[in-house]
């Protein structure tokens, strides 16, 4: 996920520039580009597929129609991840805290995760956890978090986006960013207490 | 923490839905254009109205100017409704009414308007009491209609 940043933002400029001319194919690439990523932030947001599907049919939707405006002051990098936090806030306060369940097709590469296989057998397969019942309450725990808090983890623990980045997308301080990762990791440590005890 | 976290990155869409996602991209952005909302066709008619127009753009701002000094004249001129104003007296009898005195000062008052004449009295001046013929004042007392002589 971290190799998406490093993708050239010239490309982008250049990309951009092209939109900005009236060529719509060049939008076509970047949205090919920022799909799977924006895909993650979203729906890591909303744990739902088909809401993430039409909010991020509007994220871009809403970027092109805005493109005109985009001076380039930022990177469209954080211009089009600033668009998707604002429009994801916004929807989860319409959308009420209606609580949705995970997608139940996880990735087959899971099972063969270091990460994985150390959180949740240990070496011990009597202690092993299935996939379902892990992402069910990590998922439990992230819809407990505000929505200040869960972007943060999001862009920061599952996308690995950088706190300096972090701060750009959401026009807060690096300091504030801390503060908050910290605060949402103490509560996802108790609310995945009893999996930690397992 | 970190790490338990880091794994839903393995949450996926289903297969294909990076493929299918441009094609839906394209399809909505055509439904939009053969299906304006009414807020874009609004902003299009207001759009097309006023590149006719042809007025200079200081002009739009002179316009708001004067709008916005005429209405804080108007608000100022407006007179101020003035509440009318309520006074409660509340009376109170001195005494009960059945105490109150009655006094009958002028007996022939009480006859029949049609027996009464009322004389000029002797404040008014001497000439002018002839000008003006006696007047019949209508007294409380209703009229006697019976005959006064009955044989």
């Amino acid at each position: 996920m971290t190799a998406d940043l490093d993708t050239p933002l010239n490309n982008d400029k250049e990309l951009v520039a092209r939109t900005q001319g009236g060529d719509p194919g060049a939008f076509d690439e970047l949205i090919v580009k920022y799909t799977p990523r924006l895909y993650g932030l979203v729906y890591h947001m909303t744990s739902n597929h088909e809401d993430t599907n039409d909010l991020l049919q509007d994220i871009f939707s809403k970027a092109y129609r805005s493109m005109a405006n985009f001076r380039g002051n930022s990177s469209f990098y954080t211009w089009m991840h600033s668009i998707a936090v604002n429009m994801t806030i916004n929807f989860l306060k319409k959308r009420n805290r209606r609580q949705h369940p995970s997608l139940n097709d996880p990735d087959s590469n899971i099972e063969n995760d270091p990460d994985f296989i150390a959180a949740t057998s240990k070496g011990d397969p009597t202690k092993e956890v299935s996939i379902h019942e892990l992402q069910k309450k990590l998922n439990a725990a992230m819809q407990k978090l505000s929505h200040d808090h869960r972007i943060v983890v999001t862009m920061f623990d599952i996308q690995g986006v950088p706190h300096a980045e972090i701060a750009k997308i959401l026009k807060i301080s690096e300091g504030t960013v801390r503060s908050r990762l910290f605060y949402a990791h103490r509560q996802l440590q108790n609310s995945l207490h009893e999996f930690k005890k397992n | 923490m970190h790490k338990v976290i880091k794994l839903k990155r393995y949450e996926q869409p289903p297969e294909g839905y990076y493929e299918d996602f441009l094609r839906e991209f394209h399809r909505r952005q055509r439904a939009e254009l053969l299906n304006p909302s009414l807020s874009t066709l609004l902003l299009e008619r207001l759009s097309g109205l006023f590149s006719e127009l042809r007025v200079p753009a200081m002009a739009f701002a002179g316009a708001a100017a004067v709008a916005v000094i005429a209405s804080i004249a108007i608000i100022r001129e407006t007179p101020r409704q003035e509440t009318p104003r309520v006074h409660s007296v509340s009376y109170t009898p001195t005494m009960p009414y059945s105490q109150v005195p009655v006094t009958i000062q002028n007996v022939q008052n009480m006859q029949p308007v049609s027996l009464r004449v009322e004389m000029p009295t002797s404040s008014k001046p001497q000439g002018g009491s002839m000008l003006f013929p006696p007047s019949y004042l209508l007294q409380a007392r209703p009229a006697n209609h019976e005959s006064p002589l009955s044989f």
